[in-house]
């Protein structure tokens, strides 16, 4: 970089630092100091020194608004891929075992709390469920936002390689199927709008385990792992 | 002076947070210091959409790298600054070679509004120094430290700009940063 012959060369070292500082220098070169300034402490302290003094130039400039769009850009760019959607939050079975769930029954709790913080947002009536086995002990929770199901299976343990499926009961009906869920994840189904009115504290939901992709059917064909009623919150 | 020091403490702490993962304490930052720091890179780029480009780039690497700012070595703003120069001048050499030609006319450069600018503000006593060590130069030696610094221009374009041959440019700078090494340390 310091091919003048006529400075010293005891001065070339700190030019080195100068002139990247100063901006003097083509890509290679800079490409070089910044290289250099990994494992060479001395240098990477002239180059602080000199950003340090020579930084005061910038004064000179001219402060200018950048457009409205450039925060939101870098704002875009730092978010957590978890955070790309709302949604996925709950979706993560991680984030409720992250919450202390060890059991439905604290996930029930807990969707309670959501509600109550305004995660998920509360409708004219509140409705959820627990899903317990014929062992009574409560495996799956869901609950009615909106529309939509939150299904959350906090202690749901399949290893059986079945699909399954989550059916909607209601009073003197058959069962609706609202489609396939699964063990390890947090999830939001979609309630039929047929459907959707008619969820009261009468109605079920019901899990069982289904050929691949689900009955074929249309109604429950193998075995119901875990059912509960709809409750008010 | 007070209230730039205060800032400065501000911005500090707000780095710190920002290296703790605070999204919130880079928004301020960002606040703080993004027309100030587009201004730089629009000094160097002279195109609002490279700039702004730059800028984004910026302030994610302010996110990415908060951890590496020290607050007992430099100032937030030193460090920020160095970082959207740095980004700039990157992206200013990458242009193709020989492309867009440098729009300053050389009488802008001779007529740096700098120094008025920094007799505007009550002086910090690192811009009284450096001011007072530039003035201890041959004034078109000052003229090219300036044009370098706020331009991120290379050598050859700094030649071309000021009429002189290459080597002389080159001569002209690195006396001065030896001078200006020597007097800053006085």
């Amino acid at each position: 970089m310091s091919d003048d012959d006529t400075i010293d060369p005891a001065d070339r070292g700190k030019l080195d630092a100068a002139e990247y500082v100063l901006g003097v220098l083509g890509a290679e070169e800079r490409r070089e100091v910044e290289r250099r300034l990994m494992h060479e402490p001395r240098l990477a302290a002239e180059v602080a020194f000199w950003e340090e003094r020579l930084g005061v130039l910038a004064d000179a400039v001219a402060p200018v608004a950048p457009p409205q769009h450039t925060w939101s850009q870098i704002e875009a760019a730092i978010a957590p891929p978890q955070a790309a959607r709302r949604a996925s939050l709950w979706q993560s079975l991680a984030f409720w075992r992250g919450f202390g769930i060890a059991s439905a029954t604290l996930a029930a709790a807990s969707i309670a709390a959501l509600v109550y913080i305004g995660l998920i947002p509360a409708t004219r009536e509140q409705l959820m469920a627990t899903l317990a086995g014929s062992s009574g002990q409560p495996n799956v929770v869901a609950a009615v936002t909106g529309n939509d199901l939150l299904v959350v299976p906090a202690a749901l343990l399949t290893n059986d390689p079945r699909a399954v499926e989550l059916w909607l009961i209601l009073p003197n009906q058959r069962p609706h199927s609202l489609g396939l869920i699964h063990p390890g994840q947090a999830m939001r189904l979609t309630i039929p709008p047929d459907l959707a009115g008619r969820l009261t504290p009468d109605a079920a939901l019901a899990i069982s385990l289904e050929p691949p992709g689900g009955s074929p059917t249309g109604q429950p064909t193998g075995p119901v792992i875990a059912s509960g009623r709809l409750t008010r919150l | 002076m007070d209230a730039d020091a205060a800032r400065s403490r501000e911005l500090a702490a707000a780095l710190v947070r920002v290296a703790g993962g605070d999204r919130a304490a880079l928004r301020l930052v960002y606040q703080e210091t993004s027309a100030k720091l587009f201004g730089v890179c629009l000094r160097i780029l002279k195109d609002r959409s490279e700039a702004e480009d730059v800028l984004q780039d910026v302030y994610v690497t302010v996110w990415r790298k908060a951890d590496s700012f020290d607050p007992g070595r430099a100032s937030p703003i030193t460090w920020m600054v160095a970082i959207a120069r740095n980004r700039s001048i990157d992206r200013l050499r990458s242009r193709a070679a020989g492309g867009r030609f440098e729009p300053i006319e050389a009488a802008d450069v001779v007529s740096d509004p700098a120094p008025a600018a920094l007799e505007r503000v009550e002086l910090a006593q690192q811009q009284q120094r450096l001011a007072r060590c530039l003035e201890e130069l041959e004034a078109r030696h000052a003229t090219a430290i300036r044009a370098a610094f706020l331009d991120g221009a290379t050598y050859e374009q700094l030649a071309a700009r000021m009429n002189v041959p290459l080597g002389t440019m080159k001569s002209w700078i690195r006396r001065a940063l030896l001078k200006l090494r020597a007097c800053l340390e006085r």
